[in-house]
């Protein structure tokens, strides 16, 4: 077999092909301590400056040969974007991901909300439009270089109260959908923005429907007609990710039109690989923070093979990884990847 | 003093309001309880307590889920805010206090509420640091209210490494204080690893564990009633 790099390798299985290993790779943060030591960069920094942004995205293919390269690092670029102050943490040494600091939307009444116009110019989408570019032509025809954009229930938890939002979900279902139908134009713009940067793949995180928190019930019924919409109008391969509890709507996450299905280590993946059938597109599943960061390079070996022999098309992880991995994991991870034959 | 029939009527009528997240009945159940002059603690643990137990073993059957669990959780504050003024001062042999909050760079509150929820009912003095709390604030609280308990949360694994930092940091200034964790991404392996005397992993389990600890509590101040009957 002709050898292939990282992209082409991600390219073909989003394509259908038949592969002799999964790709191992990400839809999320990656960025390690060793990336930015080798950099010598702030985390807090790094959020808000597109060549620095570029540079950590890059690095763990650079580092691990990790296949792909992705931005942002966090999860308020959509929320900003509509006008909500975000907190980067500056004065702080921990490794603290940025968070929204006021929501849009404080109580019931304020659910008449109109999206500012002239969105994909507002906040840091600019920024993420440069960094993509920047990406793709760092590192962009050996890895896949791939970025995220919020599931609408999720950002519409990060524009108001989450007890609010799950609370009117149930009292007011009619109320919260015609905000995931602006939450999914929202997403929509973003993501359109992403492609024409020049992304090679978008995932969509909708982790506040997880079955930890909602039933399947209302995630099919309130949830999945937006996320639909919203896989309907991204044209390059897309990937639904949602963590915690899935097992009951992967078949729900397989009609929403998203081109793989991500779950993590609460999924029982032979059990889905099994419902969904041999050519469904299901990433995961191993726990970056347990397994990946907390674990030993031996139990690293063991979870990523069990995931390949439960059936996953991509090693992938099940929410982002937490940069103190060591490097001796990173590197049996990726030594495990490439010696398994299917 | 209501019959024996009409008190068990009312404690009820308190768990279905809880159970049926219907805050109005609640309240009314509540005032019906002080007009028939029911212990005001009978009312709330063996009522409203009870309901709650019963909203998290539903929850843990997957019929209720976060929502209807918040809702749960207005409903017994609405009977509790009535019922709670009536309450008689718990003589515990311990001040009965935590300290509670979600660590900097976390903006999930929805299961330290729950929590706090309990030891509300329990007739802790709870002082709640909120969310996104900076590691230093929760020492410092300890500290200034000298508290029995502090209580952790991280809802998300980017935040709960920070949690470390607080437990090192009390440990060292106060070896007795009970430091709980709870979140998602939390663990046995990980409390053990941290140094915390209890965690809890998802809402309906920070719920059992705070039941156990306020059962716990209510055998400790029935023990010390027994003591001073004698």
């Amino acid at each position: 077999m002709t050898t292939m790099n990282s992209r082409e390798r991600i390219l073909k299985m989003f394509a259908g092909e038949e592969l002799d290993r999964p790709p191992c790779f990400s839809g999320f943060g990656n960025v390690t301590t060793e990336g930015l030591k080798a950099l010598n960069q702030n985390f807090a920094a790094t959020h808000l400056d597109a060549k620095m942004m570029a540079a950590a995205a890059a690095s763990t293919y650079k580092l691990f040969g990790f296949e792909c390269a992705v931005a942002p690092f966090d999860l308020c670029i959509e929320a900003e974007a509509m006008g909500c102050e975000i907190n980067v943490y500056a004065h702080s040494e921990d490794l603290l991901y940025p968070t929204i600091k006021k929501k849009l939307i404080l109580n019931e009444a304020e659910l008449d909300f109109v999206v500012p116009s002239g969105l994909t110019g507002r906040g840091r989408v600019p920024l993420m439009v440069d960094v993509i570019k920047q990406l793709k032509k760092d590192i962009g025809n050996e890895a896949a270089i791939g970025s995220f954009v919020l599931g609408p229930f999720t950002l519409a938890g990060q524009i108001m109260e989450l007890n609010d939002l799950l609370k009117l979900s149930f009292k007011k279902p009619d109320k919260i959908g015609k905000l995931l139908d602006q939450m999914s134009d929202v997403i929509i713009q973003v993501a359109q923005e992403y492609e024409k940067a020049g992304v090679d793949y978008i995932s969509v995180r909708e982790m506040g429907a997880t079955s930890d928190v909602l039933s399947p019930r209302v995630f099919k019924s309130l949830i999945l007609p937006y996320l639909k919409k919203i896989f309907a109008k991204i044209t390059v391969p897309s990937v639904l990710h949602i963590c915690g509890k899935t097992n009951d709507i992967v078949h729900a996450m397989a009609e929403s039109g998203a081109r793989a299905i991500s779950v993590d280590q609460k999924n029982d993946v032979a059990e889905t690989r099994k419902k969904l059938g041999p050519k469904a597109l299901i990433f995961g599943n191993y726990d970056p923070y347990n397994v990946l960061v907390a674990g030993t390079p031996d139990l690293v070996r063991q979870t990523i093979k069990k995931c390949m022999d439960d059936g996953v098309s991509a090693v992938w992880p099940g929410c982002d990884i937490w940069p103190t991995v060591p490097p001796e994991n990173m590197k049996a991870m990726m030594d495990e990847v490439r010696k398994y034959r299917r | 003093m209501a019959t024996e029939e009409k008190t068990k009527e009312i404690k009820e009528k308190l768990r279905n309001a809880v159970i049926q997240y219907d805050e109005d009945a609640s309240k009314e159940a509540a005032q019906e309880a002080l007009n028939e002059g029911l212990d005001a603690n009978d009312a709330i643990f063996n009522g409203l307590v009870s309901g709650m137990e019963e909203v998290g073993r539903l929850f843990e059957a997957q019929e209720y889920f976060v929502p209807e669990m918040l809702m749960c959780a207005d409903a017994l504050y609405a009977g509790l805010d009535i019922l709670k003024p009536h309450v008689k001062q718990l003589d515990l042999g311990m001040k009965g206090s935590v300290v509670i909050g979600t660590v900097e760079g976390d903006v999930h509150d929805i299961g330290k509420n729950i929590v706090k929820m309990m030891f509300d009912v329990a007739g802790f003095t709870v002082y709640d640091l909120g969310r996104d709390v900076p590691l230093d604030k929760f020492v410092q609280e300890q500290m200034k209210t000298d508290s029995d308990l502090v209580c952790l949360s991280a809802m998300m694994t980017t935040t709960m490494t920070g949690m470390k930092k607080v437990i090192d940091d009390l440990r060292a200034k106060n070896p007795n204080v009970k430091i709980m964790l709870g979140g998602a991404p939390v663990s046995q392996d990980v409390a053990d690893k941290y140094g915390a005397d209890g965690y809890a992993k998802d809402a309906s389990n920070a719920l059992k564990d705070a039941i156990n600890m306020v059962s716990s509590l209510k055998k400790l101040k029935d023990e010390a009633e027994a003591k001073k009957a004698k």
